[in-house]
């Protein structure tokens, strides 16, 4: 039963490092493109928020995963 | 098979936690009423040329705003499809303030999340159908067109597609439901450090900031596959010129 607990813990931990890592790189692009080409900034704006939205789904799916998870300790 | 396993799991789990079970009619109803009282209300300040009176104004600003994401996605065509979005943003963006102040949050249960992706999957798929006709509709699911023995391909693309759609209701729903069902636990544990001290408090301008994401990720995903689905083939060129000229007249007033 520990063992499930000190899944979730990293699962989510780990999900958490790397997804901000990636939505930080996509932020990244996202707001160098935006402040060298001002005049494409909603375009930009709006296929970085899509990049994000997909990015984040990833840690969620684990969010999810260890809330399942969360059930089986008792 | 694996679909409503996963749905049963999240169904139990939850109605285990906070007990929502039948409250969500209650919280959903609700909702409800709060965004018809409003669309009321906007609808009686449409008296004047210039409205003064302040939910019409707010109601403007948020159809403007709708509307301006909607062209930049979609193009001028796809001014029709804001009504259908204006309603999602609303009633996601009411049921997620909701669990701000509330007990409880409709949308913190799957069962209206994945009921609202299903009526949104629908939704763009009846457009798709309307725009280029059943047959067209299936042959957009086949992926560019191919020759000769590359019809084996064509046929790999369409069953990939198929479970990407399918894959849509998924990643709809739950995404709205892990990030307000998330903040509500991460709250909930952070109350419960000191007994009596509600700490969670300070994440309230982040819950409120998800809140407003979560509605608007929603309405421009839900441009997004409207884009693809009422998309044609072969006339491309045109319609992206076409967006381009409505683009800077029409995107305007939205950020103004």
């Amino acid at each position: 039963m520990e063992s499930i607990a000190v899944g979730i813990g990293l699962a989510v931990g780990i999900a958490g490092l790397g997804v901000g890592i990636g939505q930080g790189l996509a932020a990244n692009g996202g707001l160098q493109g935006m402040a060298r080409q001002p005049e494409a900034a909603k375009q930009i704006n709006n296929s970085m928020l899509l990049a994000l939205v997909f990015l984040e789904l990833v840690f969620l799916l684990t969010f999810v995963l260890g809330f399942l998870l969360m059930g089986k300790i008792h | 098979m694996d679909l409503l396993q996963l749905s049963n799991h999240l169904v139990a789990s939850v109605s285990e936690e906070k007990e929502m079970g039948w409250n969500i009619f209650f919280y959903s109803g609700l909702t409800m009423a709060i965004v018809l009282v409003f669309a009321t209300m906007a609808k009686k300040g449409l008296t004047s040329r210039v409205y003064t009176y302040l939910p019409t104004r707010a109601a403007e600003h948020l159809y403007l705003f709708l509307e301006g994401m909607t062209v930049n996605v979609i193009g001028p065509q796809g001014k029709k499809y804001v009504p259908f979005l204006l309603a999602i943003w609303t009633f996601i963006f009411v049921g997620n303030i909701m669990g701000l102040l509330l007990p409880a949050t409709p949308t913190a249960d799957w069962s209206l999340n994945i009921a609202m992706a299903i009526i949104t999957v629908v939704y763009v798929q009846y457009e798709g159908i309307k725009q280029n006709g059943l047959l067209g509709h299936i042959k957009h699911f086949s992926g560019p067109k191919l020759g000769g023995a590359m019809i084996v391909v064509s046929g790999l693309i369409f069953v990939v597609e198929i479970v990407s759609e399918c894959m849509k209701l998924v990643s709809l729903s739950l995404r709205l439901y892990g990030n307000i069902e998330g903040g509500h636990i991460v709250r909930s544990s952070l109350d419960s450090i000191v007994a009596g001290i509600p700490i969670g408090g300070v994440l309230l301008p982040i819950k409120f900031f998800t809140c407003i994401i979560q509605a608007f990720v929603w309405s421009i995903l839900t441009c997004t596959y409207l884009s693809i689905a009422t998309s044609h083939g072969h006339d491309d060129e045109h319609e992206e010129s076409h967006s381009d000229h409505g683009h800077s007249a029409l995107a305007e007033p939205a950020h103004a």
